[in-house]
């Protein structure tokens, strides 16, 4: 704790270097790590009888804890490399909620000698454990994070200090209450048991459990969420939201406007290519198929492509070549002819694409099929009956992106390309599959095709949702319209899905003073500005 | 009035009793113009002197071909005079019904009513829902090769179930209360809620397969007009007919309820695929070959599941959803205690990495499966160490790589890292270590660990598969003595007997089997269903036309959602006109032609070749009809609509 303490006063001395600031937190970073270090030991050296196999292996694949913790600082460090504003409010707003979870945790009695009530005790341990290595996540970001505030947000020293103040001793309260129940466990086992043996293999079953629990704890990552203005925000996620509720609280928070295009999307800065998250899908569980080092980006932006799908059906799901007009009423009653039955039919999508060779910089003609099943092409010199196609890949493990630039990267014959590979590939591979089409009107065709033979009436379920916020959404801004606060009447949202969201919503309130007006690029703009002007208040 | 009663004068009217024997002759009644149909049969039956119950019998007029149903109307108003020949016969008969499972059943069939009721009482009889989607269909004579085979066929005979009006049968027991009476009617019904065991691969390849979309079309021609009775379409008592689904528009299934109606749908899809009536790809076939494997298995070692009460189904319900508790809160205590005493494996297994660039073979490790990773080490004795890797399987893909004859057992994992993929080999040193540590990858790459309460069904799914390797290759093909042993040739159509042999088939289904592995026996069936109706070509029934003004035949597939051309010569489809569009349909009868028209003035018109234009009439017809079911939520079925859009002229 010290060594915080020391590096803060050092940083507001160096007001201005900014070289000399990065190099700073990440000692700072360092740091911490060591803390949590020396922390994870110290845990280990309470636990009783502590099997010598339990270091962690050489490559820790399945050390999730590791994993978010080194994720979480991976982004802020990024945030802070940059020298961006991190949504600091909002971080602490998260962490506040935490902290009354933990109260309220320690004033429950502590069940103990008897092996009846080890289930309870487990859970508790499970919370506890959680809670704790989450803290020290938390803890080691936020006093991180405020050290850099603490010089960009002028006369806030004091606040700081306390913020400090407040984590470190949550910090220590939780070590302590953790090794309070190991204690407790370590005591409670002799009593129990007679035999020595006995002991042991409880003991170790203990030990298993423990591991379940480490295993079962819920994530929480921070992640940076860019705008398409450039700007970027910093948010807290839960592993178990999915990219709905993630976008529902960003555009709670950003005062954006309800639309149903707002998008999550993925882009691949090395392989060049992007997709749009899905809103069923799991945030977290994609974003942990990003590498240390990644340069990927996770991009909020309003993409009209992502459900024109289900706005025009008649361009995706007739076959048709050419696009048209549809009356509303034969458009309502096409989709859910398509998807409201038991079951969905794959649009038939054929024809002729440029496949990438394998390893080589030709691509080369040939016919594809969609079918449920998998994308399949017609063999040389064969009919396209069933029996004869070949299985080109099954969609099961791949997703389908949007290659960007392809004409350049790879000599592609048109910059209209789709990508087919499995989310945790990040890197060029022969297990990724390189299509081209001749315009962008096939290929959109294809990617929705494609997205349809995959989730099926998951999607349209995900449409329907997302009309729903929107119009719901609709309903209340015309009602309150002449409030001016946001940051209050937005805990009046009826379908506010994270409990955190209403808190850590005054961050960004104060800065987006003009209200909500229902047109898009009028509110957007308003909303990229008063960024703008938050940012330049700050620095 | 004395006039009236003078112009009517006596006249004979001689008809023909059928109970009285073959060799009675007709009896002669003296009746006058104004006589109405009832009185007829009071005398009748006051003349032949016989008691018994008459109720079902009626009059049925041989030249005309018409039953005088309405009791009501007076001979003149029928038309009939002296040289009528009418016949007095019972107006349900018994009919030789072939199900889509290929049994045979002998039951008593309306021959009065028009055949879209005769189907909605075979269908309540066998406790079928949304009759509708059914009809009859004359079958396509079989090659009189082997007549006694025939006679040897056997037949279950229903003709003693009482006839009911009622809409809904009773049910006793999750089955119709006729079928709960003796053991042998229980017996039936389970044949006609279980699947069929996979036929033998002779079975199959004697079947008639259609080879090409003119002979599909042919077929078409054969479905039983739904406006007319069956005596007028010269069914005669104990014919055979075969019930088949006609509409490819499934209503509202419900595993609960349609029992029968689900084992039949799987099984008429299930010989469509086998015989090639729709077309799939060789990866398809496989998964369709696993599902038939996995069903017949399920179904033999849990043949209960066929709803019996409804107190069995809650319980099961109950069971059901203290499962998913159990599994959704990990914190739960008794969870805890599970994991405590999860299974562990560690063995020695030899690993080798394909992709590298080095010539060295399989090596000898000592594994241990932890959660969803394998670790391993030097030796045993190192195994307290770091180990030399750790892999996570979740996520990855796992293909079996085994030969039992050959002592072959490998595990193909295929794991996701941002570089690629990699690929590692686990070989296994017999059945027993592969059983145990495929199902481990296999929960692994769910993200499951062994904990998991499915392992060990798991380690016996894949037993039982390797099992059916073994008999396939130990003896050829006749080797029937353990009920575990398939013949892999029975799960796909006779184009891959040629293709593979038997044992070169059992991999690859058993690939696609990994995937089903753990559905239960109505979840294997759904998905097969679903994955039939998934196929491109589901649901087209061809008819070879002939459109105004074109000199060559073509085929219209009639889908439940559009119509297609196909041009026969290249085989494409031509053009789709969907119903959405329709603005409306005529059948010109006496030129016999349809004529549809579509908005933005599309007109199109044909005559039909392959069958009647009342059958494509009935076809276009009722898929409108069936598309109107969604949105009246009623249970009752509206068959005054169905005729008014599939009669034509001849309803009326």
């Amino acid at each position: 704790m010290e060594v915080q303490d020391l590096v803060l006063e050092e940083e507001e001395e160096e007001e201005e270097d900014s070289d000399k600031e990065d190099q700073d937190l990440d000692k700072m970073f360092g740091a911490w790590l060591g803390e949590l270090d020396k922390l994870t030991q110290s845990l280990d050296d309470g636990r009783p009888e502590q099997p010598p196999q339990q270091k962690a292996p050489l490559r820790q694949e399945t050390n999730m804890a590791n994993f978010s913790y080194r994720f979480s600082i991976y982004n802020i460090n990024e945030a802070l490399n940059q020298g961006e504003n991190v949504d600091l409010d909002a971080l602490m707003a998260d962490l506040c909620s935490i902290e009354q979870e933990l109260s309220t945790i320690n004033t429950k009695p502590n069940s103990s000698g008897s092996m009846a009530r080890l289930g309870l005790t487990d859970t508790k341990v499970q919370t506890c454990t959680c809670l704790c290595s989450m803290y020290m996540d938390e803890a080691a970001r936020q006093t991180s994070s405020h050290s850099l505030s603490s010089h960009r947000r002028t006369g806030s020293v004091g606040t700081v200090s306390e913020h400090e103040v407040k984590l470190l001793s949550i910090l220590r309260m939780t070590e302590c209450y953790c090794f309070g129940l190991l204690c407790t466990i370590s005591v409670a086992i002799p009593v129990y048991v007679q035999e020595e043996q006995a002991a042991k293999l409880k003991a170790e079953n203990i030990r298993v459990a423990l591991e379940k629990i480490k295993e079962a704890q819920v994530k929480k990552l921070v992640i940076r969420v860019h705008l398409s203005d450039e700007s970027s925000k910093t948010m807290m996620v839960d592993e178990r939201q999915t990219v709905r509720q993630v976008l529902d609280s960003l555009l709670e928070k950003s005062h954006c406007g309800y639309s149903p295009d707002w998008s999550l999307v993925e882009t691949i800065n090395e392989l060049q290519m992007e997709r749009i998250f899905e809103d069923h899908e799991n945030l977290v569980e994609n974003l942990l198929n990003w590498t240390r080092d990644s340069q990927n980006r996770l991009m909020f932006t309003e993409r009209i492509e992502k459900y024109a799908l289900f706005k025009n059906p008649q361009n995706y799901l007739l076959g048709r070549k050419e696009t048209c007009e549809m009356a509303e009423r034969n458009k309502e009653a096409l989709l859910e002819e398509c998807f409201g039955g038991s079951s969905v039919s794959v649009p038939e999508m054929e024809g002729v694409l440029w496949l990438k060779e394998d390893g080589k910089k030709s691509w080369k003609k040939r016919y594809f099929l969609l079918r449920a099943s998998g994308i399949y092409y017609v063999p040389k010199g064969k009919a396209k009956a069933s029996r004869d196609l070949v299985c080109f890949l099954q969609l099961d493990h791949v997703n389908v992106y949007h290659g960007q630039d392809y004409k350049s990267k790879y000599k592609a014959p048109t910059d209209y390309c789709m990508v087919l590979k499995h989310p945790q590939i990040q890197k060029k591979s022969q297990y990724i599959k390189y299509l081209c089409c001749d315009d962008v009107r096939t290929l959109q065709q294809w990617i929705n095709s494609i997205r349809i033979a995959k989730y099926g009436k998951q999607l349209y379920i995900n449409f329907q949702e997302a009309m729903r916020r929107t119009e719901a959404a609709y309903d209340w801004s015309s009602l309150s319209s002449s409030s001016i606060k946001s940051g209050s009447s937005s805990s009046s949202l009826p379908e506010s899905q994270s409990n955190h969201s209403s808190q850590s919503d005054s961050g960004v309130s104060e800065m987006t003073s003009s209200g909500h007006t229902r047109s898009q690029s009028v509110v957007s703009s308003i909303f990229s500005d008063a960024w703008r002007r938050g940012t330049q208040g700050e620095v | 009035m004395s006039s009236l009663s003078c112009s009517m004068a006596a006249w004979d009217l001689s008809v023909t009793v059928v109970d009285l024997g073959p060799d009675a002759p007709p009896v002669t009644l003296s009746v006058t113009s104004d006589l109405h149909v009832g009185g007829v049969i009071l005398k009748l039956v006051e003349k032949t002197q016989i008691k018994r119950d008459w109720s079902d019998h009626a009059l049925w007029w041989e030249q005309k071909q018409k039953w005088l149903l309405r009791t009501a109307w007076t001979l003149e108003k029928y038309e009939i005079h002296a040289d009528a020949r009418l016949l007095f016969i019972p107006q349900h008969k018994p009919l030789r019904l072939g199900l889509p499972n290929g049994i045979t059943l002998r039951l008593l069939a309306s021959f009065s009513s028009p055949v879209f009721q005769t189907v909605m009482g075979i269908c309540r009889m066998l406790n079928i829902r949304h009759p509708e989607e059914l009809s009859l269909l004359r079958p396509v004579e079989e090659k009189k090769k082997k007549k006694d085979k025939d006679s040897a066929e056997e037949i279950y005979d229903l003709t003693e179930v009482p006839l009911s009006s009622a809409s809904r049968p009773c049910l006793y027991n999750g089955m119709p209360a006729h079928f709960a009476d003796s053991p042998q009617m229980e017996a039936i019904y389970k044949m006609l809620s279980i699947t069929q065991p996979p036929p033998a691969p002779e079975v199959i390849a004697k079947q008639y397969r259609p080879a090409s979309v003119v002979d599909k079309a042919h077929i078409n021609g054969r479905w039983l007009d739904s406006s007319r009775c069956l005596m007028q379409q010269g069914i005669q008592e104990n014919d055979r007919v075969w019930l088949r689904f006609k509409y490819f528009a499934f209503y509202d299934i419900e595993p609960k309820y349609d029992v029968v109606r689900l084992a039949q749908l799987y099984e008429q899809a299930r010989w469509a695929i086998l015989l090639e009536d729709i077309d799939c790809t060789e990866e398809e076939m496989m998964l369709f070959g696993a599902l038939q494997y996995h069903i017949s298995k399920v179904s033999q070692s849990e043949p209960q599941l066929m709803s019996t009460s409804a107190a069995m189904d809650d319980l099961d319900s109950a069971l059901q959803s203290l499962e998913v508790k159990l599994e959704g809160e990990s914190s739960s205590a008794s969870e805890m205690l599970e994991n405590m005493t999860a299974p562990e494996l560690n063995d020695y297994l030899k690993i080798f990495r394909p992709k590298r660039l080095t010539l060295k073979g399989y090596k000898q490790y000592w594994f241990k499966f932890q959660d969803t990773s394998i670790s391993y080490f030097k030796s045993k004795e190192e195994s307290i160490g770091e180990p030399i890797q750790q892999i996570n399987l979740k996520g990855c893909e796992v293909a079996p790589d085994v030969n039992v004859t050959a002592s072959k057992f490998l595990i193909r994992l295929l794991i996701p890292a941002p570089e690629g993929m990699n690929e590692v080999y686990l070989r296994c040193e017999n059945e027993q270590q592969y059983a145990q540590w495929m199902a481990g990858c296999r929960l692994a790459s769910k993200g499951k660990s062994l904990a998991d309460n499915s392992f060990q069904s798991e380690i016996q799914s894949i037993r039982s598969f390797l099992a059916m390797q073994k008999t396939n290759a130990g003896s050829h093909g006749n080797a029937h003595a353990a009920d575990e042993s398939i013949n892999t040739h029975s799960l796909v159509s006779p184009r891959y007997h040629k293709k593979y042999k038997a044992k070169q088939l059992t991999p690859r289904i058993l690939d696609a089997y990994q995937n089903v592995a753990q559905l239960s026996l109505t979840d294997a069936v759904m998905r097969f269903l679903q994955i039939w109706q998934a196929l491109p070509d589901f649901g087209l029934s061809y008819v070879v036309v002939r459109f105004k003004g074109s000199r060559k035949d073509e085929v219209l597939g009639i889908a439940p959602n559009r119509l297609i051309r196909i041009d026969l010569g290249v085989g494409d489809v031509v053009k789709t006109w969907r119903y959405n569009n329709m603005k409306q349909w005529n059948v010109n009868w006496d030129i016999r032609q349809v004529a549809i028209e579509f908005e933005g003035n599309i007109n199109i018109a044909f005559s039909c070749v392959t069958a009647d234009c009342k059958i494509v009439h009935e076809f276009i017809g009722g898929y409108i009809f069936m598309s109107t079911r969604s949105r009246e939520k009623s249970d009752t079925l509206n068959e005054e609509l169905f005729h008014k859009l599939t009669g034509g002229h001849e309803a009326l």
